[in-house]
């Protein structure tokens, strides 16, 4: 065996052997058909080596002429291996260049197979034993050229193109990998297509006398291919190494959150669920897996959430916690829970998948509730309280219907008893005696209405009708204590949303206080009593005094708690006040008069649909 | 002054008491006049008609103890039944220190409410009709002439004829004519009634004190 044998085996061996491994591949992953294409490429260079190898040992000009014209066969094949190895898996060429080098190729492939004895040679006449380098004699042809021959050199011309064409778009997509894809393949195919293209036209023409090796040009495309392709798969080794780094850590937070997290699939099926949701939702993560998500919501809402979810689908973007309403879940043991849902949408091949954070609020909820009843609760006994101070007013509310009632009755009996007896009043007496007994029961159940100890009602109130009960309330107060009212009220106020009790224990309040403002003073007591619409939206009541004012720095201290400038009173009306406000989305503030006195304010939301 | 029914003047700021307590005092065939504030009573009523006023103790504007300072001032004489809401013992004792007749609490009962206005009727007659006693009384003494008065002051005084006739420089027997006058002016016929008389019209402690 000489080197030439030795080397062609091992080109065609070593093709042959890279080609099985990438077809090994590609039956592992059928959607990379690079490595198949690979593959054929790699086999049609190992028998196009061993045709080649068969050429040189060829004995007479017939054998050589026939051997060559069936080398052409596997050459035409890996040349569209090739073609459409860069066009695909390089992502580069022009759609028409490759379609026409295919063109030219298969078109020489039938002249070889139609003209001459083969596309080379129209006839080899004799055969050329040359020594080469080394001592090792091959054959070589003598004979005339096909002229046909044009056809597949002009291929290969356009072949030089296509692949120089690639390798410049490879290179202006930029960055290191493109860069070395396209000197290695670009580079590499483009010098070995020159040189064996032009060294078997040139032995072709009868102008250089040597044997036509062709061969290494192939096995260098198949090596530049093949670590081009091993390249690939290093790097999709490394970026499913980095894939899955990636998603061990991704693991690890999901499970590191404190709040239950579910990935929910577009079908609302749950994909991932964490600890905290095992937790959450007392099912075992087995069991929520693949479960959909609907059948966590408590059943009466089931429907409504398919809806929801559905509504999300159409315009998915991030939903903050707590941003929408009141969210309940019910979990495995059928309790419910109180729960915030934050979510965020997740865009992936496999469709819009969903990240749903879950937060249990029910302690929160818990304590807020509690708050709110301990407001009430301070609220309740702040009114009791205020009523006590009251007491007096109210009595004499009740007392002067009670009185009227009385007096009419009794003039009904004298007019009965007269001779004869005078029924003429009776109907009006008694329809007097109903009015005043309407009057007296509408005082006491406002009374037993403050007095209750119940959670605050929302209800839509008039701040007016609110004003002018309270004045009532406190009529007789108000003359005692020598002090006129006058009132200011805008007609057509928007209602508010309010806890009635509570609001008119604000008014009293400010009344009260007024009253207090001005106790010590003899003359030009009086109250003046203003609503008003203010902000957009927004409605205030409030009541001046003509008192010695508030000190500056007092005008906010008066609102907390245990402050009092009065002898009497523990300072918690105003703070209590504050509180029932703020609750109910309001402010409350003290001014100081121009000219003389204290005002106080409060400012309450009016209700979104205006008048009552 | 000529109307022989007193008046029950009624003063209440709450309408429905007011026609309430009307109705009752017109069941007892008693002559009311209703006012709905101190200050629409101070415009409405004649001075000095006989009757009594019930009012209402606590009302915006003026209350009911300084509408009775206010009549005071005026020298009214009209007996003052005060109605109140509440036991309020400051105001009660005002009210009464300054004449009121009585002062009742409200849910008031017929009975004593009527009772009340009664006597405060009544004593509002004796108040009308001692008014006019003592005018009629003032009209007399207005009518005696100086020597007539000076005579009737030495006969409160308890002097004999002589001693009077000496005191004025004149004799007994001008005395005793000037005596005869004014018992006829003054309408008595003993000398007992004209000295009970001229107490009354406040003479005899003061001319007597300066002449003792």
């Amino acid at each position: 065996m000489n080197w030439v044998e030795i080397g062609w085996t091992v080109m065609s061996a070593s093709s042959l052997t890279l080609g099985v491994i990438h077809l090994f591949v590609w039956f592992k992953q059928r959607a990379q058909y690079a490595h198949l294409l690979f593959f054929a490429l790699a086999a049609c260079a190992t028998a196009f080596g061993a045709f080649e190898l068969a050429l040189m040992q060829a004995s007479s000009p017939g054998a050589y002429a026939a051997t060559l014209r069936w080398a052409h066969v596997p050459l035409a094949m890996f040349v569209l291996a090739m073609v459409w190895f860069v066009y695909f898996h390089f992502g580069a060429g022009r759609l028409w260049l490759a379609w026409s080098v295919c063109g030219f190729r298969l078109l020489g492939l039938g002249l070889n197979f139609a003209t001459g004895v083969n596309i080379n040679f129209r006839t080899v006449s004799a055969m050329d034993l040359m020594t080469l380098w080394g001592g090792a004699v091959v054959s070589g042809p003598v004979g005339a050229a096909n002229p046909w021959a044009v056809v597949p050199q002009f291929g290969n011309l356009l072949l030089l193109a296509f692949v120089i064409d690639a390798t410049v778009t490879l290179w202006r997509r930029g960055g290191a990998n493109a860069h070395r894809r396209a000197a290695v393949v670009g580079g590499g195919v483009a010098v070995c297509i020159t040189t064996v293209a032009g060294f078997a036209a040139l032995i072709t023409l009868g102008l250089v006398h040597a044997p036509t090796i062709v061969m290494p040009g192939v096995f260098v495309i198949v090596i530049a291919m093949g670590y081009e392709l091993a390249w690939d798969m290093i790097a999709a080794a490394q970026l499913a190494a980095q894939l899955r780094a990636s998603e061990l850590r991704f693991r690890a937070v999901v499970e590191a959150v404190p709040s239950a997290l579910l990935l929910v699939d577009d079908k609302g099926m749950i994909a991932l669920a964490n600890l905290q949701a095992e937790a959450l939702f007392g099912y075992p993560r087995a069991e929520l897996i693949a479960r959909p998500v609907d059948t966590l919501s408590p059943e009466r809402v089931r429907v409504a959430h398919a809806g929801m979810r559905d509504g999300y689908a159409k315009d998915p973007r991030n939903r903050a916690m707590g941003a929408g309403r009141a969210l309940s879940v019910r979990r495995k043991d059928g309790a419910e829970i109180a729960v915030e849902v934050a979510l965020s949408p997740m865009p992936t091949a496999q469709g819009l998948f969903t990240l749903v954070s879950v937060v249990d609020v029910s302690e929160r909820r818990g304590l807020e509730r509690e708050t709110a009843r301990q407001r009430d609760e301070l609220a309740h006994l702040s009114r009791v309280a205020m009523l006590g101070e009251l007491s007096g007013s109210l009595a004499h509310e009740l007392n002067q219907p009670l009185t009227a009632i009385l007096s009419n009755a009794q003039a009904a009996q004298r007019f009965l008893a007269q001779s004869p007896p005078r029924t003429d009043k009776l109907a009006e007496i008694l329809s007097d005696i109903v009015k005043s007994d309407h009057r007296a029961g509408a005082v006491i159940q406002r009374l037993r209405a403050m007095l209750r100890k119940e959670e605050a009602q929302r209800q839509r109130l008039d701040l007016n009708d609110l004003v002018e009960e309270s004045l009532r309330l406190m009529r007789s107060d108000l003359l005692n204590r020598h002090v006129e009212v006058s009132t200011d009220l805008v007609a057509e106020l928007p209602a508010v949303d309010g806890d009635r009790n509570q609001l008119q224990q604000v008014l009293l309040n400010f009344m009260i206080n007024g009253c207090d403002a001005m106790d010590g003073q003899a003359h030009g007591r009086s109250l003046l009593v203003r609503t008003q619409l203010t902000a957009p939206g927004h409605v205030e009541v409030s009541v001046a005094d003509r008192g010695a004012g508030i000190a500056p720095a007092d005008l906010e201290r008066i609102f907390e708690p245990f402050v009092t400038t009065k002898s009497h009173g523990l300072g918690l009306g105003l703070a209590i006040c504050r509180s029932i406000v703020e609750a109910h989305g309001g402010r409350l503030w003290a001014s100081n008069n121009a000219d003389a006195g204290a005002t106080l304010h409060c400012e309450l939301p009016a209700h979104p649909n205006g008048r009552q | 002054m000529n109307d022989p029914t007193p008046t029950v003047y009624l003063v209440d700021d709450d309408t429905d008491l007011l026609k309430a307590i009307a109705r009752l005092l017109e069941s007892a065939s008693l002559k009311v006049a209703t006012f709905e504030s101190p200050e629409a009573f101070l415009e409405g009523h004649v001075g000095g008609a006989p009757g009594c006023l019930v009012l209402d103790l606590a009302m915006p504007g003026l209350n009911g103890l300084q509408l009775q300072q206010r009549l005071e001032q005026q020298g009214s004489t009209l007996p003052i039944v005060f109605l109140t809401g509440r036991g309020d013992i400051a105001a009660s004792v005002q009210a009464m220190k300054h004449g009121a007749s009585d002062f009742l609490t409200k849910p008031v009962d017929d009975k004593v409410l009527l009772t009340a206005i009664h006597e405060a009727l009544a004593k509002g007659q004796a108040l009308h009709r001692a008014g006019e006693e003592q005018e009629r009384l003032a009209r007399c003494l207005a009518s005696l002439t100086e020597r007539e008065r000076q005579v009737l002051d030495g006969i409160v005084a308890g002097r004999l004829n002589k001693q009077i006739a000496a005191e004025l420089g004149t004799v007994e027997k001008t005395v005793k004519f000037h005596r005869g006058n004014l018992m006829r002016k003054m309408g008595v016929r003993v000398v007992a009634d004209l000295v009970k008389l001229a107490e009354r019209a406040g003479i005899g402690t003061a001319t007597g004190g300066s002449a003792g």
